[in-house]
């Protein structure tokens, strides 16, 4: 009997383990999109490149980034479940409770990447020269 | 004591009303384009800032003092995400979405005129392009036409220095190298001053210039003038001044177009007697003022680069300040 409990309990934590992965999507994804503005204006600004090719680029790689982030906060948010399920707290450390801290973790992750995704994509969509 | 501290604390606030009538020089008498979208960016923060913090002061007595119960928890979940995360969100990516594109217009091409201007220790050196690619030197002032974009090309000799005229728009860094541009639209013809706003040396506090916004038509007509030789001395004691001037080999340093004297180290002087200031804003274009400078230099200006002619007789000193005042 306590053997499979703690087999199932193995299992169930390994499962675990792509949402602990799932939770990073979305920071990188902020630190992608932001390398590679930043590091594009970078270069076109200093070779005199055409700036509106760059910003409609930015502006394309900034909607890609806020789908996948909002995508990956829906995962959380579900994983999250706290509508169905309403507690701040999951510290009990059963499974259920890693399985939903990991998804409000995941969740606020993905909000913060989601906002500083928006602030960074803005100077360049609003600023049309490199001056 | 009592008394003298407080009389310097009505001094200060006099100084502080005053300054801000006076206008000349101040962000908060706003006479060009970008003056006024910084201006009103500057109200909507400040007017801003206090309703907010009256806001949350309110919340906060209301919450301590006026009603102190146990909130129910849906409330404080709606006042903590709420006012903690989405009102701030907002709030900044509205400012941001405001306040970005005001950057724009200061970066925007001029509208045909463009002016160079190079920051020397401690006076500017003026260049007028016109758009068929004419050069009209000058120094020591800015005159632009109302109601146009003028773009300024900036540049330094040596050290930073900082380009600034307040009531006209934000500041520009003028760096040895390497070129800068900012653009100005003045919308009301005046007088502004201007003053380097980067720490330059020992006279970086004297180095000021006066900006003269006009109407299209008279500075299509000064222009014209300004491009135009000096004119020849006048009166005889004009006429000893600029025997002078030849003698004393200050041609080998400045240029009045029309003469001998082409040096390039110091101010073009062709029409210095139609500026409003001399030595980049720190004396009034008289000929006593003229004979001041030349006689001390450097008791006006530390350290500055003109030699100090206190050597030379009284009435030659005055003689060339006739001439130079008359250099229209
Ligand atoms: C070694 C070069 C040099 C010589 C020689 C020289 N000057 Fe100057 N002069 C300068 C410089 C540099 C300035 C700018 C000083 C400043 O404002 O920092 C200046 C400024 C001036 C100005 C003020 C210009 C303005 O735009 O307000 C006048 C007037 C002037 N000089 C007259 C003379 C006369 C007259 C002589 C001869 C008696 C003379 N200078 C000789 C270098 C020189
Ligand atoms: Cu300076």
């Amino acid at each position: 009997m306590t053997q499979i409990t703690e087999k199932q309990e193995a299992r169930e934590f390994h499962a675990e383990a792509t949402s602990v992965w799932r939770i990073t999507f979305g920071p990188l994804l902020w630190a992608v999109h932001f390398v590679v503005s930043y590091s594009a204006t970078a270069v076109v600004c200093a070779k005199g490149g055409d700036v509106g090719v760059l910003r409609l680029g930015i502006g394309i790689g900034t909607f890609l980034a806020l789908a996948g982030i909002a995508w990956l906060g829906w995962r959380a948010w579900q994983q999250w479940d706290t509508l169905r399920n309403r507690g701040w707290e999951n510290d009990t450390g059963t499974s259920q409770d890693r399985h939903q801290f990991l998804g409000h973790a995941a969740f606020l992750l993905a909000a913060i990447s989601f906002i500083g995704v928006v602030y960074v994509a803005l100077p360049p969509l609003l600023i049309e020269s490199c001056q | 004591m009592y008394v003298h501290s407080r009389n310097a604390l009505a001094c200060l606030a006099a100084a502080f009303v005053l300054s801000a009538c006076d206008g000349r020089q101040s962000v908060l008498a706003p006479s060009g384009t970008d003056a006024l979208s910084v201006f009103d960016l500057a109200r909507v923060m400040f007017i801003g800032a206090v309703v907010l913090w009256l806001l949350v002061g309110t919340l906060f007595i209301y919450v301590t003092r006026i009603n102190p119960r146990e909130m129910s928890r849906r409330k404080a979940e709606i006042l903590i995400v709420g006012g903690g995360v989405v009102f701030p969100v907002l709030l900044l990516g509205a400012l941001l979405v405001y306040s970005l594109p005001l950057m724009n217009a200061p970066r925007l091409a001029d509208e045909g005129l463009r002016v160079h201007i190079t920051a020397e220790q401690w006076w500017w050196r003026v260049d007028y392009e016109l758009p068929d690619g004419t050069r009209i030197p000058s120094a020591n002032e800015l005159r632009l036409p109302v109601g146009t974009r003028t773009g300024l090309v900036l540049n330094a000799k040596k050290v930073i220095h900082s380009f600034w005229v307040p009531a006209l728009g934000g500041k520009t860094d003028m760096i040895p190298g390497r070129e800068t541009f900012q653009s100005l639209q003045p919308v009301t013809a005046g007088v502004y001053r201007g003053q380097c706003a980067e720490f330059c040396g020992a006279s970086h506090a004297l180095m000021a210039f006066e900006t003269v916004a006009m109407e299209p038509e008279d500075f299509a007509a000064w222009l014209e003038a300004e491009a135009r030789d000096a004119q020849p001395p006048a009166t005889a004691p004009a006429r000893r001044g600029a025997k002078i001037f030849a003698r004393e080999g200050c041609g080998g340093c400045h240029t009045v177009r029309g003469t001998d004297a082409v040096g390039q180290v110091g101010p073009d002087l062709t029409h210095v007697g139609s500026r409003k200031s001399l030595a980049a804003g720190i004396l009034d274009v008289t000929a006593e003022d003229f004979a001041d400078w030349i006689g001390h230099t450097d008791a006006i200006k530390p350290e500055v680069a003109m030699p100090s002619y206190d050597f030379l007789p009284r009435e030659d000193l005055a003689a060339l300040g006739i001439y130079l005042e008359g250099l229209k």
